[in-house]
């Protein structure tokens, strides 16, 4: 039995979501696996070991953390392994291949982002995550999914409250959930989610269309019959949540860091070809998904010298293997022209993100649009930049400034 | 005779043959290969390509555009670098297609005027031999006589005059080309060796919004180029032309300009002076066009001098909302250093 340090048994989840990285820069010197009793399991803390355990998937299944659990259901892509989670691969892959990315990216994404931006260009000063990054991120997914009914505001509060429940994750010393009313609001999303999707749903299994659920019910399925329920809605929260709530965050947060940078931010405005690149250093920087992906030991393993009996749960927190010291100089700085080197921003293993194609492409436009019509965008220094998160994590708000 | 490779450029058809003692962008430019390229003297780095196969000499490539760390990745600058061997080459800016290219050419011309216009500065015109094309804006190298020297200019004539060369030089104290050369010898009737075209800075297509050009000194030889080939083929519905310069004697051709600005309703002129009170602009030509605008927004620009009003002009045009991709930039680049030509030539 290892002997749990104090720091890992004092550490509380406002701690983390406020600021995980000081706890996660211990860890991964001190103890890069360490049972965490306020998580109620391991958490896998360095590069090395969060890819080694994300691309075993015979030793390590995917397997979703409680509160994802109790946020989504079963059946859910992220707890699914082998034939049945290749099968819901095979469901949602078609949309996020990227030759299908590309053929409908542009049009998805550019009027509404233009749309947005002429809604405040002329405003000088804006909180550009509630105003840009969060409603473009959601309105290319809502509306690829066939949500195109849904407001942009509701489909922002939904995955706000699915996250809030998702990230539930304190447990008491019973291994109970210490927060049950935490789970609430995304109870009330799903309801709602529920109440205007079912006939939709109905209408759909009859009279299939282009969208992305329309595919699901149907695609892969015998003759007149289609998929059931219990099978698009674990998955549609998944996508309202992670593939809504990303892309938003990538973008806020590559603004954060490129605010840090004023001579890189110049030269990303001057060059658009540099956007990718500098959004990829931004999800380094700060991963979106930081802490959410979960694995289970098959048998009685040894890792990073720890062993784990059988059925131990862990969980890789790419958030913090994008700052391991071993894998990048100075990691806590953004910086445009590090060396490239892989990230774990998108995971990796079967259970990488179907969505990595889609996601970057939503960024990139998004970045594009605005600095193509703002390119004076600057910080508006009279607030300070306020990271939020621990499962996932972005700026809350960013505020901006440009002269009108 | 000197050994010949062949060059493959991916994404392209042809082969290249390029000389051992031959640059590759020379030839490609002059099979009428399009590669991406500026400044053609090894400072601006436009014209890196990756090699995926082969070997090169980096000859005088400088450390500053082109880094230990960039050569041992592969890279090298196609305006410098000549093969060893057979080469695969990749370039890595995009080949932006669907602009008229010109192929490059050795030319001979005479010199049919050579007029002192403004401080320091005068008007070379060249009689070519044979028809030059190329687009608005491009340049020209003139080769200084019993040198192997060359210096950029760029045409201030309209394209349509393919066998009339304009160029506006400016004495650079000690300069290979104009102190010992062009202010020095140089006399109307005179053979000149110069190869062109060359360069990306060029309007080709119609806009759609209004062409703001700002010139800093002789600066202004490429953007009158680019005005009169605008007004001859209408690709634009609004011309703003920045003249910028220390004092009165610093301006030229104000004459043709004005009679422009009379004859066209869309063509405006701007002479700004940042060291002389008159009865026009004062000040940085940079802020005469920030204060001209309230929105730079949907307009494209056309900025050429040096590169601090260059930089300064960016960030003026971004002030006023200009998108980045709309401004295009030449800026001049001082030439390598030369000891002493004759000691070169001799």
């Amino acid at each position: 039995m290892t002997i749990t340090p104090d720091f890992v048994n004092d550490i509380t989840m406002e701690q983390l979501e406020a600021d995980p990285y000081p706890f996660y820069e211990r860890l991964r010197k001190e103890a890069p696996v360490a049972f965490v009793p306020a998580l109620g399991m391991h958490l896998v803390s360095t590069r090395e070991l969060c890819e080694q355990i994300a691309r075993d998937d015979e030793n390590w299944p995917a397997v979703i953390s409680a509160a994802g659990g109790r946020t989504f259901g079963p059946a859910a892509l992220l707890n699914t392994n082998g034939e049945e989670h290749r099968e819901l691969r095979d469901m949602v892959e078609p949309h996020l291949q990227p030759s299908a990315v590309d053929k409908y990216i542009d049009n998805l994404v550019r009027p509404f982002a233009r749309e947005r931006i002429a809604a405040f260009e002329n405003d000088g000063h804006v909180d550009i995550v509630a105003a840009y990054c969060e409603p473009v991120s959601v309105r290319a997914l809502g509306d690829l999914l066939g949500l195109d009914d849904v407001s942009t505001d509701k489909l922002r509060e939904w995955f706000h409250k699915l996250s809030v429940s998702f990230t539930n994750a304190a447990v008491d010393e019973n291994g109970e959930f210490a927060n049950p009313e935490g789970f609430r609001p995304g109870d009330e999303a799903k309801a709602e989610i529920i109440a205007h999707v079912d006939p939709k749903i109905d209408k759909w299994s009859t009279q299939p269309d282009h969208t992305a659920i329309s595919h699901w019910l149907h695609d892969g399925m015998p003759e007149g019959q289609t998929r059931s329920r219990d099978v698009i809605y674990p998955n549609l929260y998944v996508f309202l949540l992670g593939a809504m709530q990303e892309p938003g965050h990538a973008m806020a947060t590559t603004l954060a860091g490129l605010f840090s940078r004023p001579e890189q931010l110049e030269r990303v405005i001057d060059d658009p070809e540099l956007i990718p690149r500098a959004a990829a250093e931004g999800m380094r920087w700060v991963a979106p998904i930081w802490s959410a992906a979960v694995k289970r030991a098959a048998r009685d393993v040894t890792v990073g010298g720890v062993d784990l009996p059988e059925g131990s749960i862990v969980m890789l927190t790419y958030g913090s293997a994008n700052q391991d010291e071993h894998a990048y100089d100075a990691p806590s700085q953004y910086d445009l022209d590090r060396p490239v080197r892989p990230t774990m921003t998108f995971g990796g293993g079967k259970h990488a993100c179907a969505g990595t194609y889609f996601a970057n492409a939503v960024v990139r436009i998004g970045l594009e649009e605005l600095f193509e019509a703002i390119p004076n965008l600057e910080r508006d220094t009279d607030h300070e930049v306020n990271f939020w998160g621990w499962g996932f994590r972005g700026p809350k708000q960013l505020f901006v400034k440009w002269e009108v | 005779m000197a050994d010949k490779y062949t060059v493959r450029v991916t994404g392209q058809d042809v082969d290249l043959t390029v000389g051992e003692d031959q640059s590759v962008l020379d030839a490609a430019l002059r099979a009428n290969q399009w590669l991406p390229h500026s400044c053609t003297q090894g400072t601006c780095g436009t014209c890196k390509l990756k090699v995926l196969c082969g070997e090169v000499d980096h000859r005088d490539s400088p450390e500053y555009t082109l880094t230990t760390e960039e050569r041992d990745s592969g890279l090298v600058l196609a305006c410098r670098a000549a093969p060893r061997s057979d080469l695969v080459v990749e370039p890595l800016g995009a080949v932006d297609d669907g602009v008229p290219r010109h192929p490059l050419r050795d030319h001979e011309g005479t010199v049919v005027v050579l007029d002192d216009i403004a401080a320091a500065t005068r008007r070379l015109v060249v009689e070519l031999d044979e028809a030059m094309q190329f687009n608005a804006g491009q340049y020209a190298e003139l080769l200084i006589p019993g040198t192997t020297l060359a210096r950029q200019y760029s045409m201030a004539n309209p394209p349509s005059e393919t066998r009339r060369l304009e160029f506006h030089i400016k004495l650079t104290e000690g300069g290979a080309a104009t102190e010992r050369w062009i202010f020095r010898s140089l006399s109307v009737g005179d053979r000149i060796s110069l190869r062109g075209p060359l360069g990306q800075f060029h309007l080709v297509d119609k806009t759609d919004g209004p062409v703001i050009l700002i010139g800093g000194g002789t600066g202004l030889a490429p953007l009158k180029s680019i005005v009169q080939h605008a007004l001859a083929e209408d690709l634009a519905p609004e011309l703003y032309v920045y003249h910028g310069g220390r004092r009165k004697v610093d301006l030229y051709d104000v004459e043709f300009f004005l009679e422009l600005e009379t004859r066209h309703d869309h063509v405006h002129y701007r002479p700004v002076l940042s060291e002389q009170d008159w009865d026009g602009a004062t000040g940085m030509v940079t802020d005469a066009v920030v204060a001209d605008f309230a929105s730079c927004k949907g307009m494209s620009a056309f900025l050429c001098g040096p590169p601090a009003m260059v930089a300064a002009a960016v960030k003026a045009l971004k002030r006023r909302r200009m998108a980045p991709r709309m401004i295009s930039k030449e800026e001049f680049t001082v030439a390598p250093p030369v000891p002493d030509v004759d000691a070169a030539a001799s």
